[in-house]
């Protein structure tokens, strides 16, 4: 008797193993639009865009753009959605996508060519552009760090723009001096430490960071490159990629997209960042 | 085994051999065909590894070669130093000198009770805090991801081979001591040709697995910006997107020189073991070529040792004076050597003494209110809060996740573990040698690339999308699955065949044998190396912070990016939550040890 109690705990032990967050294969609009849940995957460690604020609420840019995307994806799909977060990091917000187990990556996510090829992304709803940040008053253009080192995350294309930069500036020991770690805050730490001399990521990760310790950090040089961001979605699916471009289109012109933009890039914040850029917008 | 070899018996062989290479090329084959038929959704594109990439224009195999020199670079230089340290404090652990020997203990405990990615985030980002600026920016200028990695992965095999070393002395009995004393050898002779060559038997075997985990553990370099191997294939990893192939790649250079380090140190194995020589093969032969500088160094090293025990013995064993005449020369020489004790005591004091204080005065000058303000949260995370946003289990995260992981996987990884040891021991090469490759392949990889492995795979194989709460506790499982297969076989294999033969000739079955007279007793036997291998998994729950499971490690790295920078209160805090739990099983295991040893 007590092998076979054993026996049943462990398929019961195993069948939740596989069958825990089990979502269906098979188009993405049609799923959603029958089970009414919309799963997003955001970060949790990048202000202001997604993060966990004092109250450990996770809270940012791209979680509230995410809530109105589902609230505006209503008349599209023909029912009230549940939005679901589900926690990225860069490592995983492709995967999960071409995995089935998020239908929409809201994630800092540049697109790129080299990305779509994988997956498919949404119009432009983020505009945002690499840049440096050294220590106040210690380099004033970007090509007094030749030679000195400078930090990437792991897996972004500023790592890999970062190290063009450095290469195109005569830099001789890029492999060297560019130095990537995990996470947006091993890069911060490392930076306030002195291990390295500059940061490079997109400007909006980097006013995030700068405003935890106000007058210490600067941003210098003008932007590397564009970093227009997409939400990610599945590849192929071009019902569900629709929908969320109305979405996204409507909430700029219901004002909802201002109202989300002002409350984390306003002028009134820590993170001001001016919104000069509009939307793809269909008549 | 070491029976005189029949003529028959050498055939016999040769065909047991045949059919396990039939078995692995049957498996391979099945698992090529599940691959190419089975539309997984997946593009394999395999010359990602050798061709120039077009976008690129690089050759990424070149970059994984890149990272293995750098692996084998960081594994021999923290590998002499641990065993330095390791001689050091395991001679410590004996020492009746009790600063000495506490010193030891505490360092022991410490090391092997915290999770070696902590200990790494500490080297490099927490510990550089408490020294001069004017160091540090030196330690800046001068690679320090380098030195922190080696400094780490030193630190922590040097605990476990401390363990070793002590164990080694120890397994001497003292009788031998005693009898070659008594027949009129002196301190250094008995200490040459009687204790050092038995303690040497036994501290090798483990020293070459302790070694095989440094080459292993050097991965966790990757986490504070080593561009080692591991690091490598996650970098051409996020450039060209193809992971699977990626990890294909890593894994079997990581197969390869675990393969090439455990042959070699079966081979020393081979040359110190006591008994009727077995006959070598070949590859013995030429093996135990390619090893005499090894050989060598294993014969300069007693004589290093026995330096340093003789110095200990000297200042314990006073009581025992051996020779009735001293010759004036001798007189002297014990004089020096215990002047140089005395300094060596003094040092030793001064040294412990300045690293108490120094930490004292630095733990008291952070700000340990963050962790207070935060201590619930690293617990439990948010739970129950995460429930109306509909997170997993209602955010339930930080130390109690890890131990939900580490419980899960040990339960049911025990099974697996079963088995497979089992298999492993059974004659049959059809059920033999697929356990044999499940544990050899999984143990002559990192956990890192089994969790990855896992986190590639299971998307791709079975279709369905699972949390990466789950993703990495089926790689916990698997990974100490092949860990408690080998735990499983000793445990059978300490039980005497005589056992066996009793039970099968009053009638019992095969299956009734293991049932009800091998499993029961062996179970005993093991219970301290299961509880071992639970704490090992509990510490190994903190690689999940690179997938982001919010467990221990990715809460407490969430909490100090959001309030300004910690990350000494914070690193020092969970290494201590850690050795908590961790130092409490260990003693527990200790006292299960002690109650079944008789």
């Amino acid at each position: 008797m007590r092998m076979t109690r054993k026996v049943v705990l462990l398929s019961i032990l195993i069948s939740t193993l596989f069958f825990a967050g089990t979502s269906f294969a098979g188009p993405v609009f049609d799923r959603v639009k029958e089970t009414g849940v919309v799963n997003i995957g955001l970060q949790f460690n990048s202000i202001p865009a997604a993060f966990y604020n004092a109250k450990n609420q996770w809270v940012g840019f791209d979680v509230d753009v995410a809530a109105e995307v589902v609230k505006h994806l209503t008349p599209y799909v023909g029912k009230e959605l549940k939005l679901k977060k589900v926690k990225v990091n860069n490592k995983t917000r492709i995967s999960f996508l071409t995995s089935g187990r998020i239908d929409i990556s809201t994630s800092n996510m540049t697109h790129k060519r080299e990305r779509d090829k994988s997956i498919d992304f949404s119009i432009t709803y983020f505009f945002d552009g690499q840049k440096i940040m050294v220590k106040k008053g210690k380099y004033a253009s970007i090509k007094d760090l030749v030679g000195k080192r400078a930090c990437a995350m792991q897996g972004t294309t500023s790592e890999k723009n970062l190290a063009n930069l450095y290469k195109s500036l005569g830099d001789t020991e890029t492999d060297k001096n560019i130095v990537s770690f995990q996470t947006a805050a091993d890069c911060f730490l490392a930076l306030s430490q002195g291990k390295v001399e500059a940061w490079s990521t997109d400007s909006t990760i980097l006013l995030g960071y700068a405003a935890k310790m106000p007058g210490k950090f600067e941003l210098i040089g003008d932007f590397i490159s564009n970093e227009p961001y997409g939400m990610g979605v599945p590849q192929d699916d071009s019902a569900w990629r629709d929908a969320i471009n109305f979405a996204l289109q409507d909430m700029w012109n219901d004002g909802t997209y201002h109202a989300v933009y002002n409350k984390w890039y306003g002028p009134d914040t820590d993170y001001y960042f001016p919104l000069t850029e509009q939307i793809e917008m269909w008549p | 085994m070491g029976s005189a070899s029949v003529k028959g018996e050498g055939s016999a062989n040769f065909i047991y051999l045949l059919k396990q290479c039939g078995v692995v090329v049957g498996l391979a084959l099945i698992i090529y065909l599940i691959f190419s038929n089975a539309d997984m959704g997946y593009d394999f594109h395999w010359a990602v590894i050798y061709e120039k990439n077009q976008t690129y224009k690089e050759i990424f195999g070149l970059w994984l070669l890149r990272g293995l020199l750098l692996t084998i670079k960081i594994s021999v230089i923290s590998a002499l130093f641990a065993l330095g340290l390791g001689t050091i404090f395991g001679i410590g652990r004996l020492s009746l000198f009790k600063p000495f020997n506490w010193l030891a203990t505490c360092y022991v405990e410490l090391f092997r009770n915290t999770p070696l990615l902590v200990q790494m985030f500490f080297w490099y980002f927490a510990f550089p805090l408490m020294l001069p600026e004017a160091w540090v920016s030196f330690l800046n200028n001068h690679n320090f991801e380098f030195v922190a990695s080696i400094l780490g992965l030193s630190i922590y095999t040097g605990a476990y081979i401390a363990e070793i070393v002590r164990a080694g002395i120890q397994s001497v009995p003292k009788g031998h001591t005693e009898a070659a004393v008594a027949s009129g050898l002196s301190t250094v002779q008995t200490l040459r040709y009687v204790i050092l060559p038995q303690a040497f038997r036994v501290i090798i075997p483990p020293l070459g697995s302790e070694f095989l985990n440094n080459m292993k553990n050097s991965s966790l370099a990757m986490t504070i910006g080593v561009g080692e191997l591991c690091w490598q294939f996650q970098q051409i990893e996020s450039f060209t997107f193809k992971g699977f192939e990626a990890t294909t790649a890593a894994s079997v250079i990581y197969l390869s020189l675990s393969l090439g380090i455990s042959l070699v140190m079966n081979s020393v194995g081979h040359h110190l073991k006591i008994g009727p020589a077995k006959k070598l093969n070949l590859f013995d032969i030429l093996l135990s070529k390619m090893v005499a500088p090894v050989l060598m160094l294993i014969r300069i090293l007693p004589g290093a040792m026995q330096y340093f025990t003789q110095k200990i013995r000297s200042q314990t064993d006073d009581e025992i004076e051996i020779s009735a005449t001293v010759s004036p020369l001798k007189l002297f020489f014990n004089r020096v050597i215990a002047v140089l004790t005395m300094t060596f005591k003094g040092i030793l004091l001064a040294l412990i003494i300045s690293i108490l204080v120094l930490s004292v005065k630095g733990l008291i000058n952070f700000n340990w209110g963050v962790i207070k303000g935060n201590f619930v949260s690293l617990l439990i995370w948010i739970y129950p809060a995460g429930a109306e946003s509909g997170e997993f289990f209602n955010g339930l995260g930080g130390l109690s996740i890890s131990f939900l992981m580490a419980v899960i996987s040990i339960s049911v990884s025990f099974f697996i573990g079963l088995a497979v040891g089992i298999a492993r021991l059974s004659k049959n090469p059809y059920i033999n040698t697929p356990a044999v490759l499940y544990i050899e392949i999984i143990r002559g990889n990192p956990l890192i690339l089994v969790i990855f492995w896992v986190y590639f795979f299971s998307p791709i194989i079975t279709g369905m999308d699972i949390n990466v709460f789950w993703s990495a506790t089926l790689a916990f499982i698997i990974f100490s699955g092949a860990y408690l297969a080998e735990i499983v076989r000793a445990g059978i294999q300490a039980i005497p065949s005589g056992q066996t033969e009793a039970a099968r000739a009053s009638g019992l079955s095969g299956f009734q044998t293991m049932r009800h007279v091998v499993l029961p007793q062996a179970l005993k036997l093991m219970i301290p190396a299961i509880v071992g291998q639970f704490i090992t998994i509990f510490k190994d729950t903190s690689l999940a912070y690179i997938i982001g499971v919010f467990e221990l490690t990715t809460v407490s790295q969430t909490i100090s990016s959001r309030l300004m920078i910690y990350p000494f209160e914070f690193y020092i805090s969970i290494g201590f939550l850690y050795f908590v739990c961790c130092y409490s099983m260990s003693l527990g295991a200790r006292k299960l040890e002690r109650k079944y040893a008789s």
